[in-house]
């Protein structure tokens, strides 16, 4: 009978609350993280159903709402930019270089089995970005880790400009052939390519070696589009040009084994003041690597509070979805995370996560 | 006296890595040379060259220098190089592509441009892989400079360029069943190679005769047939350097206009100079091989070769064509061309100013005189000789290698 019970839960709706809370409550926390950097100490978050009503030291609790006492850090949850869930075989159409109008919400499964060892690392949020392969996969989603909730349904025009994206037998082949497909798609003004044109849509472009950045780059300059270049480890060599052509940068996820030149890399992007995030290559086995890359930046001299920003409000800017996720603040999503310590230090360890208001890891 | 010695000398020593730094951003240079061979045919002996802000200000005879080097010549000239991305240079998807460029398709952070700098190849010419009929338009650029493919473009849109012989047709294949990728298509020959150039440049020039819309595919077809620009053919055997001449006269006869052809990787065009002769084409020859045979087609090259496509009066440019070996390097092309019969300053000519001619850009590199880019190459010896070799290179006035330190 309790096996029986445990199989039915492990089946029930991932959209259906895990663990309720009162519709109303509190935590207050030791360390507060706020998106511009500051920390209150006994700072006060309300949250009201799915969102957070106050932030701030003097917040007053309203009579019958619970109260949550927590020692430790308290931030938003953290956002993977990039992310293979659900089998990476699903996140790209082979059958076409440019899937125009594609969706990659369409390959969100709610409630996979993989997304539950990104609750363990405080990562809340995740962009569903295509594998490589081709010219323009179509657009990237933003979804929570948690629940079937979609953020953003056409969050970036995705764009693949690097040696990966081209294949020796489809059109196009080359870069320069990659360049000319581009432009006659941005310069026909319809659908994403259109909305990209026009700078309502931003573009993540993928490019791997620096010259694949420069390409990428001057691109961004010449059709005038906003938005980042993604998965280029030495994007940060060329920080000058990213920042004059107001991109960002998702960096691949960095593991121990990363080279110290391609963490240096990352420093001169934020000395530089580009915003950067970080994507996973697979979640259930590197969900970790999200902390691990901005830890071995802190080492090398980045402040946390960068670090920290790299994984919540500025990812939250280069999904296009701070308005509603990034941030502890009024009127956003309640995605908390409560720590044991400060987020970018690798002692520090998850106690609670809750996405829309609900507890859906450890205990309050 | 050996204490003071000493002394000097630690003080040498620890002064020299400040200078160095300094003449790292140093533009301003004056250059004494027992032999400064500006031009071909043109010697100024015990003389010196001064350089300021990128180009050459003052070159003469006397005058001391900075530097002082057995001989000067300008910086090398190599109209085939392949310092190009492979496959990812040239759009397969279609055979014919006269409009995309190779220089969109670059990486200015690969370690071969510095390799041909330090050789004292300054300016080189990058054609798309030859997988294509009609590959694309070329550019002319500098070997150096900042690591931007923009800012060392010398020209751009040098040439449109292409391949007559067996490579084009490679990776084509007749349809065996149901298509499944775009090369099951022509030219699977030679044949059908040629067949894709004259089909191409018939459709083009018939377009406009009869007033059609025309796309920028023909556009720069037309371009061509109109001499805005070069049609650069790789071409390696004589069965194809004829069908390159002979294709450029049918263009003539038809009246569709009078391309002006340069034959790369002509390894064979000494055995029927004579069709080169009447096309009035420019020639030029990859590397001297060390067994005769070079290409895909085993084309047939002897130490002779290029004098006697000298002496037949074809304009001569000698070339690495994208060979890696320090054997295989632009200035050794000259010594083995010497070696065969060729004078020296043909020999100098074929590595500085005739494919400067041949890529339009002899105004401002190609040979030393005031104005133009301050491109030299400093030489321990007798350029070309065996023993010889560049010890110094200035890239637009910079110091690139410095003959006084050890290199």
């Amino acid at each position: 009978m309790l096996i029986l019970s445990l199989a039915l839960a492990s089946l029930a709706p991932a959209s259906k609350p895990l663990a309720p809370v009162s519709e109303v409550f509190a935590i207050r926390a030791e360390q507060l993280h706020l998106a511009d950097g500051t920390v209150l100490e006994n700072g006060l978050v309300l949250v009201d159903g799915d969102t957070i009503a106050a932030v701030g030291s003097g917040v007053s609790v309203p009579a019958g709402a619970a109260l949550v006492e927590h020692a430790g850090h308290l931030t938003t949850g953290l956002i993977a930019l990039g992310e293979h869930a659900g089998g990476s075989g699903e996140l790209r159409d082979s059958t076409r270089t440019v899937l125009a109008g594609g969706r990659l919400a369409h390959a969100f499964a709610p409630g996979h089995s993989q997304l539950e060892a990104l609750l363990a690392e405080g990562i809340t949020s995740l962009v569903l970005a295509p594998s490589a392969g081709s010219l323009s996969a179509g657009c990237t989603a933003v979804v929570k880790s948690a629940g079937d909730t979609v953020v953003s349904e056409r969050a970036q025009l995705h764009i693949g400009l690097s040696s990966a994206s081209l294949l020796s037998n489809r059109r196009p082949t080359s870069y320069s052939g990659a360049l000319r497909d581009l432009e006659a798609l941005l310069s026909s003004a319809h659908g994403d390519f259109g909305a990209a044109a026009r700078g309502e849509l931003p573009v993540l472009i993928e490019a791997r070696s620096r010259h694949e950045v420069q390409r990428a780059v001057a691109f961004v300059a010449e059709h005038k589009l906003r938005g980042a270049i993604s998965g280029a480890p030495l994007a940060g060599e060329l920080a000058a040009d990213i920042a004059a052509a107001g991109l960002s940068v998702i960096s691949d996820p960095r593991s121990p084994g990363a080279s110290q030149r391609s963490i240096d890399a990352l420093l001169s992007l934020a000395e530089a003041g580009v915003p950067f995030g970080f994507k996973l290559a697979s979640p259930a086995r590197h969900a970790n690597t999200l902390r691990m890359g901005v830890a071995l930046c802190v080492r090398r001299g980045l402040s946390p509070a960068t670090a920290l920003r790299s994984l919540t409000v500025d990812a939250a800017r280069i999904a296009g979805v701070d308005e509603r996720i990034g941030a502890l603040a009024t009127g956003r999503d309640a995605d908390l995370v409560l720590w044991s310590g400060h987020p970018t230090d690798l002692t520090s360890s998850v106690k609670a996560v809750l996405i829309d208001g609900q507890l859906v890891y450890g205990e309050l | 006296m050996i204490p003071t010695l000493l002394l000097t000398l630690a003080t040498a020593a620890n002064l020299a890595p400040v200078t160095g730094t300094q003449d790292d951003e140093r533009t301003r240079w004056s250059i004494h040379a027992e032999k400064i061979y500006a031009a071909p045919g043109e010697l100024i002996e015990n003389g010196s060259v001064r350089v300021d802000a990128g180009k050459i200000t003052r070159l003469g005879s006397g005058g001391g220098g900075d530097i002082s080097v057995y001989a000067i010549t300008a910086g090398l000239v190599d109209a085939s190089v392949r310092i190009h991305e492979d496959r990812l240079s040239v759009e397969e998807s279609s055979e014919i592509q006269p409009a995309l460029r190779v220089a969109d398709t670059l990486d200015p952070f690969s370690h071969l441009w510095q390799r041909q700098l330090r050789s004292g190849v300054t300016t080189v010419m990058v054609s798309p892989l030859d997988r294509n009929v009609v590959g694309g338009l070329s550019v002319v650029l500098k070997t150096g400079g900042p690591e931007n493919i923009a800012a060392r473009t010398v020209a751009v849109d040098a040439a449109l360029c292409g391949a007559i012989g067996s490579s084009p047709s490679r990776g084509n294949h007749a349809v065996y069943g149901l298509p499944t990728d775009f090369f099951s298509r022509r030219p699977t020959t030679r044949m059908g190679v040629e067949w894709e150039w004259r089909r191409a440049f018939y459709d083009a020039a018939l377009a406009q005769r009869h007033g059609a819309e025309l796309d920028e595919d023909a556009r720069g077809l037309l371009q061509v047939l109109a001499g805005v620009r070069p049609l650069f053919i790789q071409a390696w055997a004589t069965q194809d350097i004829r069908t390159a001449a002979f294709f450029v006269e049918e263009m003539a006869r038809e009246d569709f206009g009078q391309i002006r052809l340069i034959v790369d990787a002509a390894a064979e065009a000494w055995k029927e100079p004579a069709f080169l002769v009447r096309t009035g084409a420019g020639v030029v020859l990859p590397p001297f091989p060390h067994n005769g045979r070079s290409g895909p087609d085993r084309a047939f090259t002897a130490w002779s070769s290029a004098a006697q496509l000298h002496a037949a009066g074809i304009p001569l440019a000698l070339s690495s064509h994208g060979a890696q070996s320090p054997a295989d390097r632009l200035d050794r092309q000259a010594g083995y061309a010497m070696r065969g019969g060729l004078p020296f300053d043909a020999a100098l000519a074929a590595v500085t100013l005739t494919p400067a001619r041949m890529l339009g850009v002899d105004e401002s590199v190609g040979s030393i005189a005031v104005g133009k880019d301050a491109d030299l190459v400093l030489w321990n010896g007798e350029p070309f000789a065996a023993t010889s070799r560049a010890v110094g290179v200035l890239l637009e006035g910079r110091l690139i290698v410095d003959p006084r330190e050890e290199n």
